[in-house]
């Protein structure tokens, strides 16, 4: 999915003019469409490219190309936007942009958001769109006022000339006219005016209001609701249910099949929703409908200890590296399937008519919705309009879009507008989880407490052959489902044959110095749905790797965090954050009872440590308080970062303390919050975010704050009662 | 027929009996700011105030609240100003993805209303019913603090006269 970086040149090129105003587009692969920007064009409103509309009262429109799941991304791409055009990204009208190739992420090619990769694949990108406007502005403003360009100076959204500020609106007229600068040179860091200030959020007042629009929320005219039932085994097909009855209920219009189940449509959602709970439904008997949580576990185990699997990393000479070894550790580690529950259930709207579809959902890929509308409805892809809202939650979640399919499916067949809402049951026993893994590291440590070496595999499904599944209708609209089918058939297999699928094993063994490192990885897949999930294979990898790198320190009589940085020369930057959570730990004062556990880990370009002060009491686990230190380059919106760190941080502690799905009879047991709890107020620790001082091109945020606590913890926990949990959730012996 | 009042006004709807509160709200009188999270009372996201007492409202059948008075959150500050708190949400920039807020805000401003000066641990009790899966737990306790009456609204808030 990776494409090589792009010159500037390509990235800023003119294609078209829209509404009399000169459309500056971003161009990936030279091969860009003449399809008209999904941007409602004001009176006398100037577009000089696909992130912006520039009204002659100066009121500034900002159009994010990134979706927003509370990741701060509105905040962020405005902030780098203002930045160059010299405008408070909190004066601009901020909009979730449709769906255009000029608005697809520079570090996927395609129109979608995740991997943490915004901000460090819009950095430049969108400084520049914003500083050749700022630049255009002045040539017009030049002209307008008939002076020379040199003497012209901007400050927040105005033209300074002689003392007089001018309002950038005044001249979009006469900047219309003219050829769009390129590659106008950027500011350096030191100028940076916006560009790490302390500030708030853009969308913090809409969401303190109710006045935030989800896709939940969105309304339409004689809009119907629908509820679908779905076989609680995955993959298990529709054999029969009660229809008639199901149809003669009251506000009941459509009972409608669809390819996951049965859809019911009524009049209102709490219509709907009785009608499809009192449903009689037979389901087919699939080989998953005999598998138990203790049945996939007995597989891992097998796969485990027998010479399955294949190797991905082999470097070194593994013999030598434990002949030279003082200690050998060698350990288990087991993480268990987790949903990513995200407050706003699945949903979507979804209006099929006159040769168009529309369709309303927030969502992490609206390129691939509209090509799977596309593809369900019949249509061609330009005949479907993505409105993107504001994600309620997602991590992950919402990167594969059935719910999508679904709600084309029965719009199609309802033949009138349609919201689909799925429950929280169906969030939690219908969706795509986090993968289960076993992993078995041993290490093997030399007299100078050098890893010599370091021997791991992962047992588990793999994420990617389903993610391509899942996607390949949404990039390829017009191939037919024999096809889509064989293609998806391969991804399976070139996934159980090699350790190909970065998802399954990043992050087990490369942040620490070990010249002889093997890595071998046994695929064993039941049929659970599996995709991505916030972190991915950080989020259990890393809780193997800080769990066996503490407890070799441990066994070698080694302060962990000089163990760290003895083992961390080849890796600077994880060895400086590392070094300064150490300081900090020294500096702590613990009182009576608890303890102090640490973690670093890198992902997603980023690098964190974490120290973790906890207590243990009538065999509770308590969280105290948590000490990141973070190094993500250029904190663009230093807030932002540190809310990042707080929310990975409890995402991963939920996942610590509580997160367990169990299987039975192929079916997720749990179904609401009951069985399935999320951390709450509290339990949440005091948490304290030291971002790390640097010029470095902006990495991740969304993710990396999450690998390293569940590791800090069990490390402190292993403090404070000598006991050493191997198994996520943390659960301490009777 | 069941009649109650919204947000100062007096409404009626022939929804069926049995009808949460939030669906009607939502579906029937276009007020989206409270939100379906888990439809059984567990997560919080539906919180509205029934009578100034804040009310888990997606299991609460609509025939409850007859002759009763309802608050959501667009109702929330009656003078159209912004209510202390949202103030406070926006000085400690609380929102991640927003979508329990509306209950979070709903919760913390029942607490507020029957104790002006909560403690850390009576705002933890007053909001254990409200899930936020992005995390925002400790800026939500600092926003509902600041937001009390010996709170001083803008100590400690960053930049917030540039925001708010």
């Amino acid at each position: 999915m990776k494409i090589e970086n792009m010159s500037r040149r390509r990235f800023l090129k003119t294609t078209a003019v829209v509404g009399g105003g000169v459309v500056v587009g971003f161009s990936l692969g030279g091969c860009s469409t003449s399809a008209p920007l999904p941007i409602d064009v004001a009176e006398g409103g100037f577009i000089p490219n696909a992130f912006l509309q520039i009204l002659p009262d100066n009121t500034v429109k900002f159009y994010t190309a990134r979706d927003e799941m509370g990741q701060g991304v509105t905040t962020g791409l405005s902030t780098l936007l203002g930045e160059e055009l010299d405008f408070d990204p909190f004066k601009m009208e901020i909009l979730l942009a449709g769906v255009h190739e000029d608005y697809n992420n520079p570090g996927m090619g395609v129109q979608g958001t995740g991997g943490s990769n915004s901000i460090h694949a819009h950095f430049e990108p969108m400084r520049q769109a914003g500083a050749n406007t700022r630049a255009l502005i002045l040539l017009a403003a030049a002209q307008d006022l008939g002076v020379n360009r040199d003497y012209l100076k901007t400050k927040d959204g105005h033209v300074i000339f002689d003392g007089q500020l001018f309002p950038y609106g005044r001249f979009v007229q006469t900047a219309a006219g003219l050829k769009v600068p390129e590659n106008t040179p950027l500011k350096a860091s030191s100028e940076f005016h916006y560009i790490g200030r302390e500030s708030g959020r853009v969308d913090a007042l809409a969401k303190s209001t109710g006045a935030a629009v989800f896709g939940i929320d969105v309304d339409l005219p004689g809009m119907h609701y629908a509820v679908v039932r779905r076989s609680p085994v995955p993959g298990a097909k529709l054999v029969g249910y009660n229809r008639t009855a199901t149809e003669s209920m009251k506000g009941v219009t459509q009972v409608v099949e669809v390819a996951s189940g049965v859809a019911v449509v009524a009049e209102s959602y709490w219509q709907a929703k009785k009608a499809a709970d009192q449903m009689d439904i037979a389901w087919e008997d699939v080989p998953l409908g005999r598998v138990d949580s203790a049945d996939i576990r007995a597989d891992y185990e097998l796969a485990l200890n027998s010479d399955d699997g294949l190797t991905g990393t082999d470097e070194g000479d593994l013999t030598s590296g434990f002949a030279v070894s003082d200690q050998v550790l060698e350990h288990e580690y087991w993480t268990p399937f987790l949903s990513h529950a995200p407050m706003e259930p699945m949903n979507a709207v979804v209006d099929i008519k006159e040769g168009w579809a529309d369709v309303w959902s927030g969502t992490q890929g609206p390129g691939a919705a509209q090509g799977l509308v596309a593809r369900f409805a019949g249509l061609d892809p330009s005949k479907v309009r993505v409105h993107q809202t504001y994600l309620g939650g997602s991590f992950g979640r919402r990167g594969t879009l059935t719910h999508i399919v679904e709600a084309t499916q029965i719009a199609l067949a309802a033949g009138k507008p349609i919201k689909l809402i799925w429950s929280r049951e169906d969030d939690l026993r219908n969706g795509l989880y986090r993968p289960a893994s076993l992993m078995r590291v041993k290490a093997g440590v030399d007299r100078d407490g050098k890893i010599a070496a370091w021997d791991a595999k992962r047992v588990g499904g793999n994420i990617s052959p389903d993610t391509i599944k899942n996607l390949l209708p949404a990039l390829f609209p017009g191939l037919g489902d024999t096809v889509i089918d064989w293609i998806g058939g391969m991804a399976d297999g070139a996934f159980s044959d090699w350790v190909a699928d970065p998802s399954s094993t990043e992050g087990l063994f490369e942040d620490y110095d070990h010249l002889n490192t093997r890595v071998t990885h046994a695929t064993v897949n039941h049929g659970i749905p599996l995709t991505f999930w916030r972190s991915v294979g950080h989020s259990y990898t890393a809780f193997a790797k800080e769990s066996m790198i503490d407890e070799l320190a441990v066994a070698g009589g080694h302060d962990p965090v000089g163990f760290r940085i003895n083992n961390t020369e080849n890796n600077p930057r994880l060895q400086n954050v590392v070094r300064i959570a150490g300081e900090r730990m020294k500096q702590m004062t613990t009182a009576q009872g608890r303890h102090l556990g640490l973690a670093a880990h890198h992902s997603f370009l980023t690098d964190v440590a974490e120290i973790a002060e906890v207590s243990v009491e009538n065999g509770q686990i308590k969280v105290h308080k948590v000490v990141c230190v973070v190094d993500c380059g250029t904190a663009v919106n230093p807030d932002v970062v540190r809310a990042q760190m707080e929310g990975g941080i409890l995402f991963g502690l939920t996942a610590a303390l509580h997160g367990e799905h169990l299987i039975e009879g192929g079916a997720v047991k749990e179904s609401n919050f009951h069985d399935y709890p999320i951390l709450r107020m509290n339990e949440a620790p005091d948490i304290e975010v030291v971002i790390v001082e640097s010029q470095g091109k902006p990495t991740g945020v969304g993710e990396p704050g999450l690998p390293p606590i569940a590791p800090a913890v069990a490390n402190a926990v292993f403090r404070a009662t000598g006991e050493r949990l191997r198994s996520l959730p943390l659960r301490l012996k009777a | 027929m069941i009649e109650f009042e919204l947000n100062g006004q007096k409404v009626k709807t022939d929804e069926a009996p049995d009808t949460p509160v939030l669906w009607v709200v939502r579906d029937t009188f276009k007020l989206m700011g409270s939100k379906f999270g888990c439809g059984a009372g567990l997560c919080g996201a539906c919180t509205m105030h029934l009578d100034g007492v804040a009310i888990k409202t997606c299991v609460l059948p609509i025939s409850a609240v007859a002759g009763q008075s309802l608050t959501t959150i667009e109702g929330l500050s009656a003078d159209g100003n912004l209510h202390p708190l949202q103030v406070a949400w926006q000085a400690y920039a609380v929102p991640q993805c927003g979508y329990c807020q509306s209950g979070q805000i709903m919760s913390a401003a029942a607490l507020l209303e029957s104790n002006p000066n909560p403690s850390e641990a009576d705002v933890e009790a007053a909001l254990a019913g409200n899930i936020c899966r992005c995390g925002c737990y400790p800026r939500i306790k600092k926003a509902v603090l600041a937001a009390s009456e010996s709170g001083g609204l803008f100590k400690n808030a960053l930049a917030s006269e540039e925001r708010v």
